[in-house]
């Protein structure tokens, strides 16, 4: 079944999304985290708020 | 520019370099010595500060190679420190049901451009990354702010990429958690 494939827990999509700040994620992750992204709210926040920690590092002694 | 005046510049920048140093590097004598040095060579360097940047940038940028510097000097320091936080564990099983759903948990930080326009914010933060352990810390300052690769990070510090992300990935678990819990959440932002 492709959707036993594909689909990931949010364990992995939490881990996904982070590493995916630090390097390239392999074309299967990347389909694997769109998906569950689409459906999942908790890892969609969790996605704005690790990119919102990004830019308020960057902007320490703005 | 004067140099009294850019004297009197860089001394009321002193307070941001050190909290900036000691987020970074986790050490106070470091963190003094990485900013003193900064203010020399901003001084020394005056005459090629031509005022194309904003004093600050030109003189962050500076503390940034400074603190480069002291991580190469304190390398084997540093990377042990760095290996000990690698082989901690942390699943943060408390926060995903058994069958790996996150449980309701993150909040909506609402309009994140606001908070980042406050001062206080900025605290928090701060109040936040000194609640990491070291190890962490400098692993994701390195990343976040020095902006490192992290093949680079892994190649400076001995570590493997795999313990690398891993390291990023809990840095961020409870950068997120304090943010959330103390300015997020709350609601004396004002």
């Amino acid at each position: 079944m492709i959707f036993g494939w594909i689909r990931i827990p949010c364990t992995r999509a939490h881990r996904l999304l982070s590493e995916r700040l630090d390097s390239a994620i392999a074309p299967a992750d990347r389909w694997r985290l769109r998906l569950h992204l689409l459906v999942c709210d908790m890892c969609s926040r969790f996605e704005r708020q690790i990119d919102l920690m990004r830019v308020a590092i960057r902007k320490l002694g703005e | 520019m004067e140099p009294a005046t850019l004297e009197g510049s860089l001394a009321a920048l002193r307070p941001t370099l050190l909290a900036i140093a000691r987020m970074q590097l986790r050490n106070e004598a470091w963190a003094e010595d990485v900013v003193s040095e900064t203010l020399v060579a901003a001084l020394e360097g005056a005459r090629t500060f031509a005022g194309q940047s904003q004093l600050k940038t030109w003189v962050i940028g500076i503390l940034k190679h400074k603190i480069i510097d002291q991580f190469r000097r304190a390398r084997r320091e540093v990377s042990t420190e760095a290996q000990m936080e690698a082989a901690q564990v942390e699943t943060f099983d408390e926060l995903f049901a058994a069958d790996g759903h996150r449980l309701p948990g993150p909040l909506d930080w609402g309009d994140p451009e606001e908070s980042l326009s406050r001062t206080q914010f900025f605290d928090v933060l701060q109040m936040c990354m000194d609640k990491l352990p070291a190890g962490l810390a400098r692993i994701f300052m390195m990343r976040e702010w020095l902006e490192y690769e992290t093949s680079e990070i892994c190649k400076e510090l001995g570590i493997t990429s795999t313990n690398c992300f891993v390291m990023l990935f809990r840095a961020r678990m409870r950068l997120r958690e304090c943010l959330e819990m103390n300015w997020f959440a709350s609601a004396v932002k004002s």
